[in-house]
């Protein structure tokens, strides 16, 4: 009898046992399955281990109201990734759309025009990103990281490294727009973000300007060969992160009814944890959405149930760091269809 | 089964045990026994400014026998408020915050706090509005008032450090960033007052967390500036960095005098070799310790919010001996 | 834009053609033409000019100078890029950079030319059935476990090529470059490849064969150009040469360079 893993290194397996390959097959495709079976076995286990936090609602409500901004940072840079880019920069756009937003609320009053211009200098800062990765051939990481600084600097400048209260924006429709609380609990901008996502979906998968990112993240030659037009893609996909970036700030800066300087700084390594955690690679050529998604809730609740469940503090970072390594090695694993077909192999052995 | 006097025995044995061990936990009940506090350390865990805060909180969490609940936020405000959020949702006894996000980003989530009974205090940098408002419900402060230590460890500085008016002193803080500011203006105020020549510089976001990045900023303005007399600041980092970057630009103690703030293992040999002329104690220690106490105490029995001003005074050559071993420990 | 598929001379060709890398002369002052209905093979050594002439024909790349024309009309470089190329009926099937690796079989088949559906999106059934057909039916696909989900990395070298000429087949050009397309194929699959080029002139169109291996490129063409240093060193009909005459010539252009 042939044995298994020699089908599964000709990638073919399809000789032995279909039934089994194509079950497992099937569960497989359903995009992002592992990081959703990892999110809920540790909710499961922070709701074994701390039940008095994990089992009742308001735990989940309060991290529906602070995981949009990074989440939707993450699904922007899944995109930029898919790309065969990254962007370094979207840190100091939280901080200077804020900056932007609480400034004009502060001295005009303005609210939705305001959130216009907030948006647009989004754009601006994304379109000079594309423009010195594109036309003056800046690689995208250098690029970035030289724009981050600047814009970082700028808000501090013009901020005078104060922070603004704008507390009286509570009262305000463009407050319920944004972060009102459904029900008296539900925070709308966890809406706003799976909307967001849900689109950004069907940008990647089912448009053509989708399909131009992801080969232009496989191979550049080859996306240029098949007629499509590398420049206008990236310029494209920066001015897309941009706007995504000064949106999440927004929602950022609205939340807290304050802007501080230094927003946002701290999202840089989180947000790329999230997007890696849910299996997008950093070679380019494919971007898990739903991956990014899950990822985000991971990165963003693990150390509150980490802290909550007793483990102290000083651990919290060794277990991050740890999620991180299995997370990855996990998808890495999956990707091969020879590993895959082991584990199928693991699962009818033991049926 | 045979009856057995042995397996009799063993059972009467642990019975004993068992209402003997009872009997003398009830004897040592513990104020904050069950009780469950956050506590937000403000920086990384083990970092220069936070390790002795954490001690004291530990500490007092074990006095009191409280389940103390450790946060960490790297001095990011977002985050601070992200976790003042968890921390509710753990309906805890109480919540020890700092004030750097501000009033206008905490208001919201105290006065929920309140409402669910939970005790919410501050501790390293003040909220005066909220605690005016729930300082009867255990709002309290248990940190430097950030002027008068400023202004402390200005004056030492003056008298200590035999400086003259027109002398020329540079002053390296924070401040733009609201209330934590507040210690670099005293500190300049008093400097201003005394008829020195005051430069200002802003400690950026990267120095801020990463003061040894300040070495070479500073370097180059001693180099511009050679007749410079005095570097006054109130970062914790920043001070210790500070002599050796005077000894790396050929100065010897006393030709710059240095004020700062905490006290730093690299502060103290500054402190001993006469680099640093003043530093003024926060006291760490009791910036985690009596946050807790606040808590138990408000929780346990009602009493108000009690502000505690742990600034106070500054160490000088002549006084670091002392502390040296309690520093060590990582208690003050 | 309608195709004048019989009414003209050349469907391709390039007048004082010069292309500069900086510095280095890539195409100096070419000129070269391929008729209507015409088998042409572009042989020439490595660095000769082969690949940079097709991507000037195919939009890739812009000339220094020269002009090019299609079907007698002269075309503009401005604006000219693979859609246009496309949209004239060129299509080109590289070696290795005609397949993006990650992406699946249907995407590759259809990218840049995606059939979308009334909400702007792009019609996954659609183009999964087609590229189906086509490359089950059409071409004879009969990789093991290859469905047109499969991405391009699960494929073999022969079932790449596959692909490619599939997706020009599909897109129904009036002239089809090939760049070495046998290389690493099976004896099987090179003969495939081979009766596809017959089928090409049977069908009325022009084809442009680059190839290393004269014993393949010999069979199937009518004319030969001969490509050396950035230069057009020689222009034979097929007729009048034989194929070891052919190969003998090449050798001692070869031999002539490590003079």
């Amino acid at each position: 009898m042939q044995s298994n893993d020699t089908n599964a290194i000709n990638g073919a397996g399809s000789g032995k046992d279909p039934e089994i390959r194509t079950h497992i097959g099937k569960w497989a495709r359903i995009e992002g399955l592992p990081i959703i079976l990892v999110f809920l076995g540790l909710i499961g286990l922070f709701m074994i281990a701390a039940p008095k936090t994990f089992l009742g609602y308001y735990i989940y409500m309060s991290f529906l109201s602070t995981i949009p901004p990074p989440l939707i940072l993450g699904l922007g840079l899944t995109l930029i990734i898919a790309g065969g880019e990254i962007d370094l920069s979207f840190p100091s756009i939280i901080a200077f759309a804020g900056f932007v937003f609480a400034y004009l609320f502060k001295n005009y009053q303005w609210t939705w025009a305001a959130f216009i211009l907030t948006i647009l200098a989004g754009i601006i800062i994304g379109l000079i990103n594309g423009l010195i990765i594109t036309k003056i051939g800046m690689p995208s990481i250098i690029a970035t990281l030289s724009t981050g600084f600047f814009w970082t600097g700028l808000t501090v400048v013009f901020s005078g490294g104060l922070s603004y209260n704008i507390a009286e924006l509570e009262k305000l429709n463009i407050y319920e727009f944004f972060v009102h609380r459904i029900g008296g609990i539900f925070p709308v901008q966890s809406l706003w973000a799976l909307g967001i996502a849900v689109i950004l979906w069907f940008v990647l998968n089912r448009s053509a300007f989708g399909e131009h990112i992801l080969f232009m993240g496989d191979n550049l030659q080859v996306a240029k060969v098949v007629g499509i037009n590398v420049d206008r893609t990236k310029i494209v996909l920066f001015v897309l992160m941009g706007a995504l970036s000064a949106f999440a700030g927004l929602l950022l800066t609205i939340e807290n009814t304050t802007f501080w300087a230094t927003q946002g700084s701290g999202f840089l390594l989180i947000v790329m944890a999230a997007v890696f955690i849910g299996g997008t690679s950093i070679f380019g050529g494919q971007g898990i959405i739903v991956g990014t998604f899950f990822g985000s809730f991971i990165v963003g609740s693990i150390e509150a149930g980490i802290v909550a469940t007793g483990i102290q503090g000083f651990y919290t970072r060794l277990v991050v760091g740890l999620v991180l390594l299995v997370a990855i090695s996990f998808h890495l694993f999956m990707e091969k269809p020879e590993k895959r077909a082991i584990l199928a192999n693991f699962f009818k052995f033991h049926r | 089964m045979k009856f057995s006097f042995k397996v009799l025995g063993m059972f009467v044995l642990s019975i004993a045990c068992f209402f003997g061990f009872n009997a003398a936990d009830s004897s040592a009940q513990l104020l904050g026994d069950g009780m469950t506090i956050y506590f937000q350390m403000g920086g990384d865990p083990g970092g220069a400014a936070t390790l002795p805060r954490t001690n004291g909180a530990r500490d007092a969490a074990k006095a009191f026998g409280v389940k103390l609940v450790e946060q960490y936020s790297g001095w990011q405000q977002e985050l601070m408020i992200k976790q003042m959020k968890e921390a509710m949702a753990a309906n805890p006894d109480g919540i020890s915050i700092m004030g750097h996000p501000g009033e206008g980003a905490f208001g919201r989530l105290v006065k929920e706090a309140r409402g669910r009974g939970i005790v919410v205090t501050t501790g390293n940098t003040p909220l005066p509005g909220l605690q005016a408002t729930y300082g009867a419900g255990g709002f309290g402060y248990a940190g430097v008032v950030l002027y008068e230590g400023g202004k402390i460890t200005a004056q030492e500085m003056i008298s200590k450090g035999g400086l003259k008016k027109g002398d020329k002193v540079l002053v390296y803080g924070l401040l733009s960033q609201g209330p934590r500011g507040e210690s670099t203006r005293g500190m300049k105020d008093t400097l201003d007052a005394a008829g020195m020549t005051v430069d200002y510089l802003e400690i950026s976001n990267e120095v801020n967390r990463d003061f040894t990045l300040c070495a070479p900023i500073i370097t180059a303005y001693l180099t511009k500036n050679s007749d410079l007399k005095a570097i006054g600041t109130q970062h914790g980092g920043i001070t210790a960095t500070l002599p050796r970057v005077l000894k790396n630009a050929g100065k010897k103690p006393g030709d710059i005098i240095i004020g700062g703030i905490d006290l730093a293992p690299a502060t103290i040999t500054g402190l001993e070799e006469g680099y640093i002329t003043a530093a003024l104690d926060q006291q760490l220690y009791l910036q985690g310790f009596l946050p807790v106490v606040q808590i138990v105490l408000s929780k346990k029995y009602g009493f108000a919010g009690l502000t505690t001003n742990t600034g106070a005074g500054v160490v000088t050559p002549e006084t670091i001996g002392a502390l040296v071993p309690l520093i060590k420990a990582g208690i003050r | 834009m309608t195709l004048d598929r019989n009414h003209y001379e050349c469907i391709v060709r390039l007048e004082n053609l010069q292309l500069n890398y900086g510095k280095v002369e890539a195409l100096k002052n070419i000129s070269f033409e391929v008729k209507n209905n015409e088998i042409v093979g572009l042989i020439g050594d490595n660095g000769a000019g082969k690949s940079s002439l097709i991507k000037v024909i195919t939009g890739v790349e812009k000339p220094t100078r020269g002009k090019l024309f299609v079907r007698d009309k002269e075309i503009s470089f401005k604006g000219h890029s693979v859609k246009k190329v496309h949209d004239l009926g060129i299509e080109t099937v590289y070696q290795t950079s005609s397949l993006g690796e990650k992406q699946s079989l249907w995407r590759n088949f259809f990218v840049g030319r995606q059939i979308k559906n009334r909400w702007g999106l792009i019609d996954v059934q659609k183009e999964k059935t087609i590229a189906q057909e086509m490359l089950l039916e059409k071409i004879g696909f009969r990789g093991v476990g290859i469905t047109v989900d499969s991405p391009i990395s699960e494929l073999s070298g022969g079932e790449r090529q596959g692909v490619a000429i599939g997706r020009a087949m599909y897109f129904d050009a009036d002239l089809i470059i090939l760049d070495e397309p046998t290389v690493a194929l099976s004896l099987k699959e090179v003969a495939k490849v081979l009766n596809f080029v017959r089928e090409i002139k049977d069908s009325g169109r022009s084809c442009i064969y680059i190839e290393h291996n004269m014993y393949h490129v010999y069979e199937v063409c009518d004319r030969f150009v001969i490509l050396d240093r950035g230069e057009v060193v020689n222009v034979i009909e097929k007729h009048e040469i034989s194929l070891n005459q052919l190969n003998e010539y090449l050798l001692s252009l070869s031999t002539k360079k490590s003079v």
